[in-house]
């Protein structure tokens, strides 16, 4: 069932599932090198990346398979058999607590003939039964039975054919990633530098985070990176694309504030790919009047200290490499699920203290609804702009002209506040750094690729 | 039997919706029992193994007057074990049970009323 890192990267493939006499031929699984594609120390970028098929397949092996991915909240798994089910990349999966109460991931795809064992959103089962030919797994991915099982050969072996299990599965302060790769480092390690501006989230005051019920998800047309990108480094559409927005916020009959308008801020710049940008200012507060009212500053700033109260605790956006952003305003947290090179499905959480009163949690809830759900008044912005984008770049002479990361070009410092290397608010200098991971990944063979 | 029947559980033991396995050593039934309540609050009895593959009642889903095996979800009649609902095709066995005060008592191979 687990993968043992012995035997995954056998005849390249990401698992230790037997497979006998079979080998994939590698023109099956042909390599781009994508080093004249993206230019991060120039800010330029070539836009086939946000189109080409071939490189979306190997995206897949090579980005997604080896990376950390977000997979859900512990809140969802309060007792054995609650079960949750999700993708990874392409490749749906099963999030389940078995019965010894550990959180474990399975690939939901029955041994026999492929089909997914599990079809509902999210649930509480005793087994995961196939509705194709009926094989059954156990909370533990254990074929525990096979219809007409005396039809098969004395060497067909049950311990042989359980679900293929999710190797490792961990998680930072209630957020539960996992990843194919057995040799990939821990979780904390990899999201390095990023953990300290996530726990001005993730950790106002020592009782945790929980997820109002139920997950939003939608589709749009758009390349992932392309969200996925924006939340990591761009506060710079924010006055043009959501001026609507910004209006109907401000106080009736008045423009936004200079102030809101002409923010000063900064924008964390991780050398893994992930990114923050967050305006900066002593009387930074969480947008809905509830939360607000009820929101301990002071308490947090002997917490978080006053950097993060007055910066990334209730404002701006972010994005773990590759698809996880969050938006800490209104515990607003979405995976950008990748559906081919110019289609994502994003599914999105509600993310409330658990410390906070049932109306103030409802007041979060609504207010996160109003700006970033699915039909919401900044959302439907943010939509727009990755479908329009997407939409015209499958003409030629478009897809073939370079597009411009070249804002806040050698700004990154260390500048003594924020830990790290920070830009400038309004920067590409984290998209940037996001490309440029996302190309070391893209021409560096992956665990199961490697000889060893 | 018995006129009294065999004291197997208590009430409370029982989860509505839910099912316990009482061992056969302690019924001397030839399987497993069953003890399965609706959620109505009523408590049935059924040989424990569906008769389509080896899977237990007792973990299925109780409702409304039936019990849905938990691997292929076989329908069963709660009263009288007649199978309701494919993969499986053979009846399952019922068996009496009564509530006194809190207790059930089963009476093993005798058909409920």
């Amino acid at each position: 069932m687990t993968s043992t890192p012995e035997l995954a990267g056998r005849a390249g493939r990401p698992t230790a599932t037997p497979a006998g006499p079979l080998h994939r031929p590698s023109e099956l699984t042909p390599t781009i090198d994508v080093s004249g594609l993206v230019d991060a120390d120039g800010g330029l970028l070539d836009r086939a990346i946000f189109t080409d098929h071939q490189i979306y397949q190997q995206e897949l092996r090579r980005v997604f398979a080896p990376s950390w991915l977000f997979l859900a909240h512990t809140d969802q798994f309060r007792r054995p058999g609650d079960f949750f089910t999700t993708y990874m990349g392409e490749d749906p999966v099963i999030v389940t607590m078995d019965k010894s109460r550990a959180v474990r991931a399975y690939l939901n795809s029955c041994r026999h003939r492929g089909a997914r064992v599990c079809r509902a959103d999210a649930g509480t089962t005793r087994n995961f039964t196939c509705t194709y030919h009926g094989w059954a797994y156990d909370l533990e991915g254990r074929l525990v039975s096979v219809p007409n099982r005396e039809g098969y050969p004395d060497r067909f072996d049950t311990a042989d054919w359980g679900l293929v299990e999710v190797p490792r599965v961990e998680n930072h302060r209630g957020l539960i990633f996992g990843t194919w790769n057995p040799r990939a480092p821990s979780l904390r390690e990899a999201l390095g530098g990023m953990a300290w501006y996530m726990d001005a989230m993730l950790d106002h005051d020592g009782a945790g985070t929980e997820v109002v019920g139920g997950v939003h998800k939608w589709v749009l047309e758009g390349n992932w990176k392309l969200s996925a990108e924006q939340f990591a480094t761009d506060w710079y559409h924010v006055n043009m694309s959501h001026a609507s927005a910004l209006m109907l916020l401000a106080p009736a009959g008045k423009s936004p504030r200079d102030e809101i308008v002409h923010r000063a801020g900064r924008q964390y710049v991780d050398p893994n790919g992930h990114g923050a940008g967050f305006p900066v200012h002593p009387k930074n507060r969480f947008d809905a009047l509830a939360v607000h009212q009820w929101f301990d500053y002071e308490a947090a700033r002997a917490r978080l200290g006053d950097a993060r109260v007055e910066g990334p605790m209730t404002n701006g956006h972010a994005t773990v490499f590759p698809n996880f952003s969050y938006l800490p305003v209104n515990g607003s947290v979405r995976v950008w699920h990748p559906k081919g090179p110019d289609r994502m499905e994003v599914w999105a959480w509600t993310l409330v203290d658990r410390s906070m009163p049932d109306e103030v949690k409802e007041a979060q809830r609504l207010y996160n609804l109003r700006t970033f759900g699915p039909s919401g008044v900044f959302e439907a912005d943010d939509g727009e702009n990755w479908s329009e984008v997407q939409a015209i770049s499958r003409g030629f002479v478009t897809n073939s002209v370079p597009l411009n990361y070249q804002m806040g070009l050698g700004s990154e410092r260390e500048d003594g506040r924020y830990p790290g290397k920070t830009s400038e608010l309004y920067s590409d200098a984290a998209g940037r750094a996001f490309y440029r991971r996302w190309q070391s990944l893209m021409n560096t063979p992956a665990w199961y690729e490697v000889d060893r | 039997m018995s006129g009294t029947g065999i004291r197997v559980a208590a009430l409370d033991d029982i989860p509505e919706g839910e099912g316990i396995t009482v061992d056969r050593a302690v019924t001397g039934t030839e399987d497993d029992i069953a003890l399965l309540r609706d959620d109505d609050g009523s408590v049935w009895a059924l040989n424990d193994t569906c008769t389509h593959e080896t899977a237990s009642l007792a973990e299925g889903w109780v409702e409304k007057g039936h019990v849905e095996c938990p691997l292929h979800a076989s329908r069963f009649c709660l009263r009288s074990g007649k199978v309701e609902g494919l993969p499986a095709t053979r009846d399952a066995v019922a068996h009496r049970v009564e509530v006194r005060d809190g207790e059930v008592y089963l009476f093993p191979n005798e058909t409920s009323s």
